[in-house]
């Protein structure tokens, strides 16, 4: 009796397991493997460490929320992502409204525009802003033809050149969302709120944000994940004095050698950030009363 | 909405403004490739190719784009063919845990890029396997298999499964039904989810950066480094062929295969 169940059981799930086995498996040996080493070597001291210590214990996790460095990194990459993704949400939401309301053509357009630019490289998008905000580029001629500067001023290689270009590299992952997300509003929607004597604000506000949030939060969510772990762009368009984690933890491991505190720094964003999107969905799902 | 005149005129200008601001620096790095000045300057002041000449002094740019190219085909190959199986599984079996399976499959979109990366160079070392071309088709595997996952589940549901029925009560076996019904059906969301892996993996610096060492490099690192040593403009050179390229084959895929229908989910 029981052997036949188990045979029933492993002939239903069979198809699954060849279909889906060799992913798993792969995964596991090239993902959550190297993830466990690597919180293992975390773990683990330096040979260069003050007092090298035996065994294991949490002294690199200590040493990431001591030192100035990695916690100044740590802040400055949270507020460089919370700002980047205000501002992207900002930008795109109008976008999206203009994707609703155009005629298709200008539509495909609009939306093939959000494609190349999600395909083109990350590298020849930030070297784009290197450009635009170079010191013979338009922002300064611009600014010195209004007389506003005598002379160039070095915008690029500062923070306000890493958040210009996180939110151009985030707009694709927050307009293909929310775009997707108003579809599904049925037009009934609004034109009811409209004969009850809402305005096109009051509408805006009362039905289609609200409606639009599981889009909204996907959107916003993302764009925070990529400027939380963004390395290239800050390597590119800003300072030293300007080091986002990501750069910080790559030099312990390239430079130092230290894979014990590069694991350690690394890792702490990793939870950091997963902690705060986890926070956000449940405030999301508890004040909007909405699933996301 | 948008009878409300103060309403349509808000939104056209700031939907406008920010799309100026998405292709704003794409436009000039295209007109700053055509300047003859050494440095990167606006508004240009002569016209020359030179630049695109010059292309062929970003070092290694030649082999280096060839690797691109290699890594990027077999990466997402594999990670297509991977998440066929996979995504069938995931739409079509009752399986206990597939919320967590599911959610394994696409965490590392989600994970810092450089965690993977740190990840994975010390996993690689261990196993005394780091630097080589198949480890580094590995690591992009593991970063870009959920792009396949996510188009080709979108694909299937919205195929349609009668079809598979009426085949197989037909009398056609399994992979008949297969190869001859399911597979056409998923074609969009495979050509997607390859083009995507394939663009990301092409792209990738943060996890490759830990992975190479000596001859073996790939396009992003080479041109970053062009970039970080020289103030010329041949990177704009570069770019502006690039986004070319980029545009002519996203377009290519929307007329052919509707890419974008498939990605918004309409």
């Amino acid at each position: 009796m029981s052997i036949s169940i188990k045979r029933g059981r492993g002939r239903k799930y069979l198809p699954a397991l060849v279909m889906l086995g060799p992913l798993i498996a792969f995964m596991f040996i090239f993902y959550a493997v190297p993830f466990g080493n690597m919180a293992y070597e975390s773990l683990h001291s330096w040979p260069g460490d003050e007092k090298p210590h035996v065994g294991l214990s949490v002294f690199q996790y200590e040493k990431t929320t001591q030192k100035s460095r990695t916690v100044k990194s740590l802040k400055r990459t949270f507020r460089i992502s919370i700002i980047s993704t205000i501002i992207t949400f900002i930008i795109c939401f109008p976008i999206t409204l203009l994707l609703l309301r155009s005629p298709p053509r200008i539509k495909v357009g609009i939306l093939l525009v959000t494609f190349i630019s999600l395909a083109s490289s990350l590298i020849i998008r930030n070297y784009g802003w290197l450009v635009v905000l170079a010191d013979a580029g338009p922002i300064n001629n611009i600014l010195i033809w209004l007389k506003i500067f005598e002379f160039p001023k070095r915008m690029a290689y500062s923070e306000g050149a890493i958040i210009t270009a996180l939110v151009h590299y985030c707009m694709p992952f927050m307009i293909l969302p929310i775009y997707g997300s108003l579809l599904r509003i049925p037009a009934s929607n609004a034109e009811a709120s409209l004969s009850l004597g809402a305005n096109a604000w009051t509408t805006l506000r009362r039905v289609i944000l609200p409606l639009s949030m599981p889009g909204i939060f996907g959107g916003t969510m993302l764009s925070f994940a990529i400027c939380m772990s963004s390395y290239v762009t800050p390597l590119m368009l800003g300072s030293p004095s300007t080091a986002m984690v990501s750069q910080v933890a790559a030099e312990q491991i390239e430079v130092q050698l230290n894979f014990p505190w590069g694991s350690a720094i690394i890792i702490t964003l990793t939870l950091g950030s997963f902690l705060i999107v986890f926070i956000y969905a449940a405030l999301v799902s508890k004040v909007m009363r909405v699933d996301v | 909405m948008f009878e409300d005149k103060s309403f349509r005129v808000v939104v056209n200008i700031a939907g406008w403004l920010a799309m100026v601001f998405l292709v704003f620096p794409v436009i000039l790095t295209v007109v700053v490739s055509f300047n003859g000045s050494q440095f990167i300057e606006f508004p240009p002041t002569s016209f020359s190719l030179d630049w695109y000449a010059n292309i062929s002094s970003i070092h290694r740019i030649g082999s280096a784009t060839l690797i691109s190219l290699g890594i990027g085909l077999m990466a997402a190959g594999l990670a297509t063919v991977f998440a066929i199986g996979a995504a069938l599984v995931l739409v079509r079996y009752p399986l206990p845990a597939k919320p967590v399976l599911t959610a394994f499959l696409l965490s590392p979109v989600t994970l810092p890029t450089v965690a993977i990366g740190i990840a994975l160079i010390q996993f690689f070392i261990m196993l005394d396997v780091a630097f080589t071309w198949y480890s580094l088709v590995f690591g992009h595997i593991v970063l870009i298999v959920a792009y396949p996952i996510r188009t080709i589940i979108a694909s299937l549901t919205l195929s349609d499964t009668s079809l598979e029925e009426a085949a197989s009560s037909l009398g056609a076996g399994r992979l008949t039904v297969f190869r001859t019904i399911t597979l056409p059906q998923l074609r969009p969301g495979l050509i997607s989810g390859f083009l995507f892996a394939f663009l990301i993996s092409f792209d990738n610096y943060p996890i490759s950066i830990f992975l190479v060492r000596g001859e073996l490099t790939t396009m992003p690192i080479e041109v970053f480094n062009y970039i970080s040593q020289n103030l010329d403009p041949t990177p704009a050179a570069f770019s502006t062929l690039y986004i070319v390229i980029v545009s002519i084959v996203i377009m290519l895929a929307e007329r052919r295969y509707g890419i974008i229908s498939l990605a918004v989910g309409k």
